[in-house]
């Protein structure tokens, strides 16, 4: 276990979205970044394995400039190294063209033992990238993951599946999402947030990637919007107002009228 | 070239996942109208047992398909993929399609990377417009929803959960065993050591004639409690919104919506729920909404039946303690 790369995203704060009238898709220039809820994890399983294993961390995001302040968040958890994979040509991409960029910047760290990521990001909730990532890396990958450690050179994890509980035993390198739901989470360091202030990020182009322009961005994904409508909602109710005392009496009276509650 | 369609068959331990037999319900519409065939395709170590399945013989789909090998007795994302994959580049399927379960979502990412393809997620409807796949979704906005198309074949996407009826087929479909071709690797970089079911009741969520759905207007853990006793009492499903599974207090199977499950009861109380459409796609279906709610000017108060104007939190004490005195 020598290298852990975790992914993380930035996703609008809520509140601050603004949507494109047009497209309707998120104006991510404009809105102030967090972390991606989910990603905490991540980067928690990633220093737990730094605690017991002296790995290296590095800590990747693919986004505009301002997600700069997620990188040193992570940077103040623990994470060593930290990269900004950020051109134009990214904006737009569905989760095929953001898998390519990431698997590229993975890729280009090698050696590395494995990839941590969440499990999904609350603006987007497919839960595909981290998968797909793996695939275009000819890696193994495992979703929904509560606890890692390592073994050789096989990393040991528990998953839970909609039926059951597994411990796997996996291959190195490997791709892992990380379950939202972890019993702990450790707090920032003051002294690495202060560090972390005076640090940038290495940052990468697609030109630095090597990657071309037809594979990436809104060109290059092949999930399309063919159009956007609004659904109207068909405003048909009753309203009932009154103290929770009467309002529930009428309700019981209104169950039992349908039959629902009978005594 | 691309005259079928394919849905996975999520087959484990003997049993189809019904939201496997949910997917195809749009897809034998679509694959009909466009004279194609639709599969229905199941993954397992056992050919026989897959193969006797009683729900197969009414499954709406053209055929059955079944890849069985050893290899194939743990679920295990590599392999499975690896199989699929191959599948497809020999069949050239037209479009490829999972229901959004734990597999659904963990094997479709790994399929559309190696093939190169594009993946929609949270699909709650199917339409053809021409030649056109049109896949609908919600997305960014209020109460907005946008359809996609996908400039790649197979076209792939994952269904949402409960968001099409199980219909039987008049007709049997034809099952027969896939075989993989000789110098496919039946390998993998996983090897599953323990499997510990779980122990938890199978969600009946999707299919609850009464659904009591909780969200942030609830406030507190202790109300979300109350709502879960007062489901008790009604013989009622619990749901939630996002939120509540985010604040930790419930888990994802319990919530309802396009990342969720959709519901359909014959009744639907929401309490303390706005009324996102990631959610109201979730149970619009519902015969009679009700909604609870201190603001008027809600969605879900909008689109409900009847509303209820007022706290959530104590509306769910009187009716329960007017419930336990009626039943004394
Ligand atoms: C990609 C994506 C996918 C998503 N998928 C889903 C999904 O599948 N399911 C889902 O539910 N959400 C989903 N969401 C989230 C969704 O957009 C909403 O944020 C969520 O449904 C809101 O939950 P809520 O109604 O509980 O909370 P809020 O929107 O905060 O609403 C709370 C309501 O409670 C009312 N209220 C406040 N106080 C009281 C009181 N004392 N008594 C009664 N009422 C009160 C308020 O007036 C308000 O209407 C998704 C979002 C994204 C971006």
């Amino acid at each position: 276990m020598d290298k852990v790369i975790v992914c993380i995203k930035g996703v609008p704060k809520p509140g601050t979205v603004k949507v494109d009238p047009e497209t309707h898709t998120l104006k991510r220039e404009s809105a102030e970044l967090i972390l991606n809820p989910m990603d905490r994890s991540a980067l928690e399983m990633a220093m737990r394995l730094k605690d017991k294993y002296n790995c290296e961390v590095v800590v990747i995001t693919m986004g505009p400039p301002n997600a700069v302040p997620l990188l040193r968040e992570a940077y103040s958890l623990g994470a060593d190294k930290m990269i900004l994979l950020s051109d134009r040509l990214f904006a737009g991409s569905d989760t095929l063209a953001t898998s390519r960029v990431l698997a590229r910047a993975i890729s280009n760290l090698k050696p590395f033992s494995l990839v941590l990521m969440g499990l999904k990001s609350i603006d987007g909730e497919t839960a595909q990238v981290p998968p797909e990532t793996a695939s275009l890396l000819g890696l193994p990958s495992v979703t929904n993951v509560k606890q890692i450690s390592v073994e050789g050179e096989k990393v040991i994890v528990v998953r839970e599946t909609d039926y059951s509980e597994e411990e796997i035993e996996v291959d190195l390198p490997a791709v892992l999402s990380v379950t939202p739901y972890l019993d702990y989470y450790r707090p920032p360091s003051f002294k690495r947030m202060l560090e972390a202030r005076k640090l940038d990020p290495l940052i990468l182009s697609a030109q630095d990637l090597a990657l071309p322009e037809e594979l990436l961005g809104l060109k290059g994904s092949p999930t399309q919007v063919h159009s956007v409508f609004e659904k109207k909602i068909m405003e048909r109710g009753e309203i009932w107002e009154g103290s929770p005392e009467e309002l529930a009496k009428r309700l019981i009276d209104l169950l039992k009228e349908k039959e629902i509650f009978k005594n | 070239m691309e005259e079928i369609i394919i849905a996975y068959g999520e087959y484990n331990n003997g049993k189809l996942h019904p939201a496997s037999l949910e997917i195809l319900t749009p897809l034998y519409d679509i694959a009909e109208r466009l004279g194609k065939k639709l599969v229905l395709l199941l993954l397992t170590e056992d050919f026989e047992r897959a193969q006797s399945l009683p729900e197969l013989k009414k499954a709406l789909c053209h055929y059955v398909w079944i890849v069985s090998a050893p290899e194939l007795k743990d679920y295990r994302d590599d392999l499975y993929s690896e199989v699929i994959i191959e599948l497809s580049k020999r069949e050239m399927p037209y479009g490829v399609f999972f229901p959004a379960t734990f597999q659904g979502m963990s094997l479709a990412p790994r399929i559309a990377g190696a093939l190169q393809v594009g993946l929609c997620a949270h699909v709650n409807d199917l339409k053809l417009e021409g030649d056109n796949l049109l896949m609908f979704r919600p997305t960014y906005g209020d109460n907005i929803i946008a359809s996609l198309y996908s400039t790649t074949i197979p076209i792939m996407a994952t269904l949402s959960l409960g968001a099409f009826v199980i219909k039987e087929n008049p007709f049997s479909p034809q099952i027969s065993k896939y075989e993989m071709p000789p110098e496919f690797k039946w390998q993998s970089k996983m090897k599953i050591r323990k499997s510990k079911p779980l122990i938890k009741e199978p969600s009946r969520l999707s299919v609850a004639k009464i659904v009591l759905a909780g969200g942030m207007g609830l406030k507190t853990k202790e109300n979300l409690a109350l709502l879960r006793e007062l489901a008790k009492v009604l013989r009622a499903e619990v749901g939630v919104t996002r939120p509540l599974c985010h604040a930790g207090w419930a888990k994802e199977e319990e919530m309802i919506g396009v990342s969720g499950v959709s519901v359909r009861p014959k009744l639907y109380i929401g309490f303390g729920i706005s009324g996102a459409i990631q959610h109201t796609l979730g149970m619009e279906n519902s015969e009679f909404i009700i909604a609870v709610n201190t603001d008027k000017e809600a969605p879900l108060v909008k689109m409900a039946h009847l509303s209820l104007i007022c706290d959530a939190g104590e509306l769910i004490k009187s009716l329960l303690k007017q419930l336990s005195r009626e039943s004394n």
